[in-house]
């Protein structure tokens, strides 16, 4: 029973690992902080896999967790950004294959993400991944409304960082 | 075309992560320590529980009692302990059920809220156990005068009175020092997260 779980996990988060990865790179500037977060968020989805029920998909479930791990559990702040690390970004993103305009407009992008505060940065992180409103409101508990406002905002400020 | 759909489309383009890990990578990491905060709080709250409970070890029973008796204080004393172990078992199973009911799974609004809910448990058990002791320490030192007041002048009452609010402030003031660096460290970024969270639900 227990092998069989581990299995399903397993299987569940290799594939869907490159979710906790971006939000490593959202909420850590360097790669020792990244790894941190990347175990953290890991044990944290093991630890809870047996609740998850399936009435969900995986993915969906595992933005929760995720998220809330980088938010609430884990404790070392990165408010700061160094310049040098930003620009080690460039070791986490592949250069081939991907188009050279798009490659500087992801740096400059994780570049303003970064000097937005957490919340924010869930925020945008989920407009990104294109979640409906309603799910961005229940992962965060606030109302629809409000994520829509707080949205707009933290979208407004977003744009005057990457186009002053 | 907005400028961030422009943006959004070299998010939605971007390669995947260039080291991405292998299930037995997965595994490993998954079977590793947590160092959530979850974790520490629940850590540092049960030896709070553990250390100042096993204080009465360190003091020999025998005499303080006897010191009780002399100043007519053994009746008091004695319920008063009752009580007190009563309470202390009520925040033991708060805490407890508090921390049982965090769940990463809730959205984080709540989650946070939990979080900083079992702390509380834990701030109002000490700052029970801190009221216990001063209040234990006033009526003892009031008794003792009582019992001792044709032998006392004026001076040496207020010299008493002093000396005992003095080392039960210094006490107070070191402990709440130590506070604030420990759960200040622990909780920093979750208060700061939790009030920008709160801010948004009262403004907009």
């Amino acid at each position: 029973m227990q092998k069989d779980l581990e299995a399903k996990f397993l299987k569940d988060f290799e594939k869907n690992q490159n979710i906790a990865h971006k939000i490593c790179r959202i909420y850590t500037s360097n790669k020792s902080a990244h790894n941190d977060l990347f175990q953290e968020i890991t044990i944290q989805v093991w630890k809870n896999y047996p609740k998850f029920r399936g009435d969900s998909k995986f993915s969906t479930w595992m933005y929760r967790v995720a998220l809330n791990t980088a938010i609430s559990l884990y404790r070392k702040s990165t408010r700061r950004v160094k310049t040098q690390d930003i620009s080690n970004l460039a070791y986490k993103i592949k250069a081939t294959d991907y188009d050279d305009t798009e490659e500087q407009q992801l740096k400059a992008l994780y570049k303003a993400i970064h000097t937005l505060n957490d919340i924010e940065k869930a925020l945008i992180f989920l407009y990104l991944e294109d979640k409906p409103y309603k799910e961005i409101s229940e992962t965060l508990g606030i109302s629809s409304v409000n994520a829509r406002v707080k949205m707009n905002r933290t979208k407004e400020k977003l744009k005057n960082i990457l186009n002053p | 075309m907005d400028l961030l759909d422009n943006y959004k489309k070299a998010w939605t383009n971007q390669p995947e992560e260039t080291s991405k890990l292998s299930a037995i990578e997965i595994y490993k990491l998954a079977h590793s320590k947590s160092s959530s905060i979850v974790k520490w709080i629940f850590i540092i709250g049960i030896l709070e529980f553990v250390i100042l409970n096993s204080l009465y070890f360190f003091v020999d029973m025998e005499t303080v009692m006897e010191e009780y008796r002399k100043i007519g204080l053994e009746n008091f004393i004695y319920y008063s302990n009752i009580l007190a172990y009563i309470i202390i078992f009520y925040f033991l199973v708060k805490f407890y059920v508090n921390y049982q009911r965090i769940s990463i799974v809730d959205s984080t609004n709540t989650l946070m809220n939990k979080i900083l809910k079992t702390r509380k448990t834990v701030k109002n058990y000490v700052i029970f156990n801190l009221a216990y002791v001063a209040i234990l320490m006033m009526v003892a030192t009031t008794a003792k005068i009582n019992a001792n007041y044709t032998d006392l002048n004026t001076t040496q009452i207020f010299m008493v009175v002093g000396a005992t609010l003095l080392a039960t402030l210094l006490f107070l003031g070191v402990l709440w020092l130590f506070y604030q660096l420990l759960y200040g460290f622990l909780l920093k970024k979750l208060k700061r997260n939790y009030k920008e969270l709160a801010k948004l639900n009262s403004t907009n």
